[in-house]
């Protein structure tokens, strides 16, 4: 029982603390109004315009919109983004939950340690230096072609990152390389949280390893998969630094990505309001697909 | 659980597979380092006279001192302010419960999925109207801004799950809130606070977008942005490329090594909640 | 693990923000972006041909892998010891994309090695060297030297108008050729058309040669073959009209596409690298040196390299007509570097522009370090070379082709981002066999006309 004396100062305490606690939210508002908010809005304002970056800009009203929507080149760029994310998402995602699956079986102790360490290190460099390292492997004389030709297959070997055909992949290599250990280790976390009953009792049903994994471990995983897909998407639709690197978009533009064309319109080509809404429309596609994938998790066991 | 010998040793022999293919770019970049200058190297190939002075040339040519230093004074305007900011924010939206709070924290969470290169564009014009352009300030300023939503929504995350006897025992005490905040909140925080912290180093030490946009002086950028322009001017010497590129990632790597259950578990948490 | 992530988007909470945001963005269009910028790069009024002795630091961005910039700079230090430089370099790709936003940013260089600048001089960046150009008395230049570097107002045409560059050595292109490769396929002079150019093409594929190393990553390197082609095959005015942006000019011509369906013919026969799209420029030289291929396309501002990695081994010769005996035609550009508007020294930038073209040292140091033709008033000698070289021979063929008054400019440089924009992709898809000459000649056009039409 706390004394009523007690009661009210608390009451009036908490009442004045509410308000003042408007100092502790404001510095970080400011930050985020300044140089979030702001350069969010005029985005969308510039998108609106015909601009330079220098001179004086012209009404375009959704002109820009219409070009993105219409313009074959930029309709491809968008579209690489979505390629990319076959690579960025589903193989990190797939070849995840098999490594998972493996790990966490087997590789206890330092081992376990060693491995979990090596597959992180893509996650923590720099994308560039991935760029810069896998450049070098899929490039001519790399090893990648080094390999191909010490096992007979020299016919194959190619300049990976220079073909149209090969180019797109080849970026999503990179990329899933780098995915791969943040999602393996979120699902191995994961899967240490479902309840080891849960496993019994499926065998004890008689169910074979596919139908175990398709029946406890999955839907326990169901989470975790929804926060890796969240996290690669948005990688792979405002991917930048890899592909500025390794190929820059070409050959063509097979490998031209938003961000790189966003960059490019704004700062090389001076078209300001074309690069605005381009960045809007990232942005919206970004969100469309990141809002379903939070619907699909959304009924969580916790 | 029990497992058959064959299960044992395939799945060990796929993950030490995996392992190698992870380090492979590492070590390709090695033996393409210790090539003598000049030469156009060929694949894999451990050289008969390794040439290890070719590091001291990259450390030389790339101003490797500058640029260290460069991105720990960015890295030093950047997290302890965010940290701090986010910690003070999350307290007053997650503990205090401000009125207006849950608006606020939309807002907030608004920023979550933005692409930078959305914004890159009129922060650029932005930074320039300030004459910021071409000084650290340059990414340090948008950065704090940048991190805000994560961090805010991180540290929120942290005070909203503290138990309210904490401040209420603080409070029978006659403390004020600056002091519940930083005697006793701050202290319970220090997990969070250093996962945070790990996060916004290691963004801050390989943000790109920003450090190219922003700024053109290599020495004045982040790692990630130095060796982007190294690869910009060196990029076909890929011998001193290759050099350069594993001496500019060796820090990380240390710090990464060093602390890497801290490191992973941060990523983890980081990933979960962002 | 906690549901934050699900909760992260209620729809309350967005049907609140969306609107908020909106009255954010109504709040700011209020006024158009950029309508209170004042306008740069404007003439100044007076200028001055003193250096004066103050110390000071000129900002300097130049090309990485072309040692001339840097050498020029030392030696001016040199003469004038109270001028320093600080001299940022970069490949060409990256400059050219840099290069608005660096002239436009307060810490503009003084002086820039200039992709292309037509859009550069629409937009102010670039310093308007007109009363340098009286001071200094540069009418005793050969007008044609400078041609290439004028500008009408409002950037179109170029051609004429006001002097936004110079440069530093002027340079000619054309073919580079492995001599013992040339006799191994039993070429014994410089092919004298280019039918006969050809058929030294299909004899090195048979004596499995590689014909033609080209480089065509991250810009089209494969413009040069093409450009020397499309030079032949039409009138070289058309050429020049459609690059200095004329009313009227097109790049549809017979020529180009006649230029392009050869292109694709030597793409399919293998005349050029297989894996073309992926050797960059330096790679290029690099495998050239090694003795990678028969020809290169390439200009003289290599020759200096060339000689010291293949001495005796190269040589040198413009691109032949169709018939025997024609004028050569041939791309002929100064390497231009010009003045930012906002650059903090422009009397010293100027000054050391002039330098180049006057100084005994300098001049010298523009043909043995640049391999080009250092330019200037035409009552100075040429520095002496020494016979034998590539370098003599290129600096030959200057001359040759500035008799035959035979210099065009580069298709590259006829808009900002022509090059980036359509002739690179494009002519990646053209080797590369997902785009027809007819096609490629279209897209060209079409980027052209969206270009001039901003």
């Amino acid at each position: 029982m706390i004394p009523p004396a007690v009661r009210a100062r608390r009451t009036r305490w908490a009442r004045t603390a509410r308000w003042s606690g408007w100092l502790y939210v404001l510095p970080a508002l400011l930050f985020y109004a300044v140089f979030v908010l702001r350069p969010l809005a005029l985005t969308f304002q510039y998108s609106l315009y015909h601009w330079n970056g220098i001179g004086v800009a012209r009404w375009a009203g959704l002109q820009n919109y219409v070009t993105v929507f219409t313009d074959s080149d930029l309709l491809r760029i968008i579209g690489n983004a979505f390629v990319l994310i076959v690579f960025f998402s589903f193989i990190p995602v797939g070849l995840g939950l098999l490594v998972a699956t493996v790990v966490r079986r087997i590789a206890g102790g330092p081992f376990g340690t060693v491995v979990r360490t090596v597959l992180f290190l893509p996650q923590v460099i720099p994308l560039v230096a991935a760029g810069i390292a896998w450049s070098w492997l899929l490039s001519s004389t790399g090893l990648v072609n080094q390999v191909l030709r010490g096992v007979g297959l020299g016919g194959l070997a190619r300049a990976w990152l220079g073909e149209f055909d090969t180019a797109l992949p080849a970026v999503g290599v990179i990329g899933a390389w780098v995915l791969l250990g943040l999602c393996t280790i979120l699902l191995v976390t994961g899967m240490s949280k479902i309840d080891p009953a849960l496993y019994e009792a499926a065998r004890i049903d008689g169910a074979g390893p596919v139908r175990e994994f398709l029946a406890v471990t999955l839907p326990g995983l169901r989470q975790e998969i929804g926060v890796c897909l969240t996290v690669t998407v948005i990688a792979a639709l405002a991917s930048f630094d890899i592909v500025y690197i390794s190929t820059g978009g070409g050959p063509g533009l097979q490998t031209t990505v938003p961000g790189l064309e966003i960059y490019r319109l704004a700062f090389a080509q001076r078209q300001v309001g074309l690069a605005s809404a381009l960045g809007v429309v990232l942005m919206a596609l970004v969100l469309l697909c990141v809002l379903p994938i939070q619907r699909l998790t959304r009924e969580d066991r916790g | 659980m029990k497992l058959s010998r064959r299960e044992q040793l395939t799945g060990r022999l796929f993950l030490v597979a995996l392992v190698l293919v992870t380090l492979l770019p590492f070590v390709s970049m090695l033996s393409a380092a210790l090539q003598p200058r000049g030469s156009v190297p060929a694949g894999l190939a451990w050289p008969s006279d390794p040439q290890w002075g070719n590091f001291v040339d990259a450390f030389t040519v790339a101003n490797m001192s500058a640029l260290l230093r460069s991105s720990l004074l960015i890295v030093a305007g950047v997290v302890p302010v965010s940290v701090l900011v986010a910690t003070m924010a999350g307290f007053g939206l997650g503990h205090l419960r401000v009125p207006g709070g849950r608006f606020v924290f939309l807002l907030f969470l608004l920023g979550l999925t933005l692409p930078f290169e959305a914004v890159i564009t009129p922060i650029y014009y932005q930074v320039r109207d300030l004459g910021l352009l071409n000084t650290r300030w340059a990414i340090i300023l948008p950065l704090i801004g940048l991190y805000m939503p994560f961090a805010v929504f991180w540290m929120r995350a942290h005070f909203v799950n503290v138990p309210q006897e904490i401040a209420d025992a603080a409070r029978v005490d006659g403390s004020t809130t600056w002091q519940l905040f930083w005697r006793v909140q701050v202290p319970l925080a220090r997990p969070a606070i250093a996962s945070l912290t790990i996060l916004l180093f290691l963004w801050t030490w390989n943000q790109f977008l920003l450090a190219i946009v922003l700024v053109d002086d290599p020495g004045k950028r982040t790692m990630a942005g130095a060796l982007g322009a190294f690869q910009g001017q060196w990029g076909t010497d890929q011998v001193l490329l290759c050099a350069g590129s594993l001496l500019i990632l060796t820090p990380v790597l240390v710090v990464f090594l060093v602390f890497q259950r801290h490191f992973i578990k941060a990523l983890l948490q980081g990933s979960v909640k962002g | 693990m906690s549901g934050y992530t699900a909760r992260r988007f209620s729809r309350r909470g967005m049907m609140l923000v969306v609107p908020l945001t909106a009255a954010a963005v109504v709040a700011t269009a209020c006024s158009a972006p950029g309508a209170d910028q004042p306008s740069s790069g404007a003439t100044s009024g007076s200028v001055s041909t003193q250096l004066g002795s103050e110390q000071i630091t000129l900002e300097m961005y130049a090309e990485t892998g072309f040692p001339l910039a840097k050498a020029l700079t030392e030696e001016f230090t040199k003469q004038y010891p109270n001028v320093r430089f600080n001299v940022r370099e970069d490949q060409f790709t990256v400059i050219v994309e840099n290069a608005p936003r660096v002239l436009a940013s307060d810490s503009a260089p003084d002086i820039i090695r200039l992709p292309t600048m037509v859009d550069l001089v629409k937009d102010g960046l670039l310093k308007n060297l007109d009363p340098y150009f009286t001071a200094y008395g540069w009418e005793k230049f050969p007008a044609s030297q400078l041609v290439q570097l004028r500008v009408a107002e409002g950037g179109r045409p170029r051609g004429s108008g006001s002097l936004y560059g110079m440069g530093l050595g002027y340079s000619v292109t054309g073919v580079f050729y492995n001599k013992q490769l040339a006799q191994k396929v039993g070429m014994t002079q410089p092919p004298a058309t280019v039918a006969e150019f050809e058929e030294l093409l299909a004899k090195a594929k048979a004596a499995q040669v590689q014909p033609i190393m080209q480089f065509n990553k991250n810009t089209a390197g494969i413009n040069f073959p093409h450009q020397a082609l499309q030079n032949q095959f039409g009138d070289p005015a058309q050429i020049a009209d459609w690059i200095f942006q004329k009313p009227g000019a097109t790049f549809d011509t017979p020529a180009a596409l006649k230029a392009t369906q050869t292109i694709q013919r030597w793409a399919q026969a293998g005349y050029f690298p297989k894996d073309a799209n992926a050797i960059d420029y330096t790679a290029m030289n690099g495998q050239f040196q090694q003795g990678g291929g028969l020809f290169m396309f390439n200009g003289d501002w290599e020759s200096a390299n060339l000689d010291k990695a293949m001495a005796g081994n190269v040589g040198f010769f413009l691109f032949p007509g169709e018939a025997p005996g024609a004028k050569h035609v041939a791309m002929s550009a100064p390497n231009t570097f010009g003045v930012g508007a906002k650059a903090k020294h422009p009397d010293a930038a100027a000054f050391f522009l002039n330098w180049v073209h006057t100084n005994d040292k300098a001049r010298e140091i523009c043909v043995k370090v640049g391999g080009s033709s250092p330019g200037g008033p035409p009552d100075l000698t040429l520095p002496p070379v020494t016979e034998g070289t590539v370098l003599a021979e290129t600096l030959r063929a200057a001359a040759q082709l500035g008799a035959e008054n035979g210099a065009v400019d580069f298709t590259a440089n006829a808009t900002g981002a022509i090059f980036a924009s359509a002739i690179t992709p494009e002519m990646q898809k053209l080797v590369a066999g997902q785009q027809n000459p007819e096609g490629y000649v279209k897209a060209v056009q079409a980027e052209y006309e969206k270009e001039l039409s901003r």
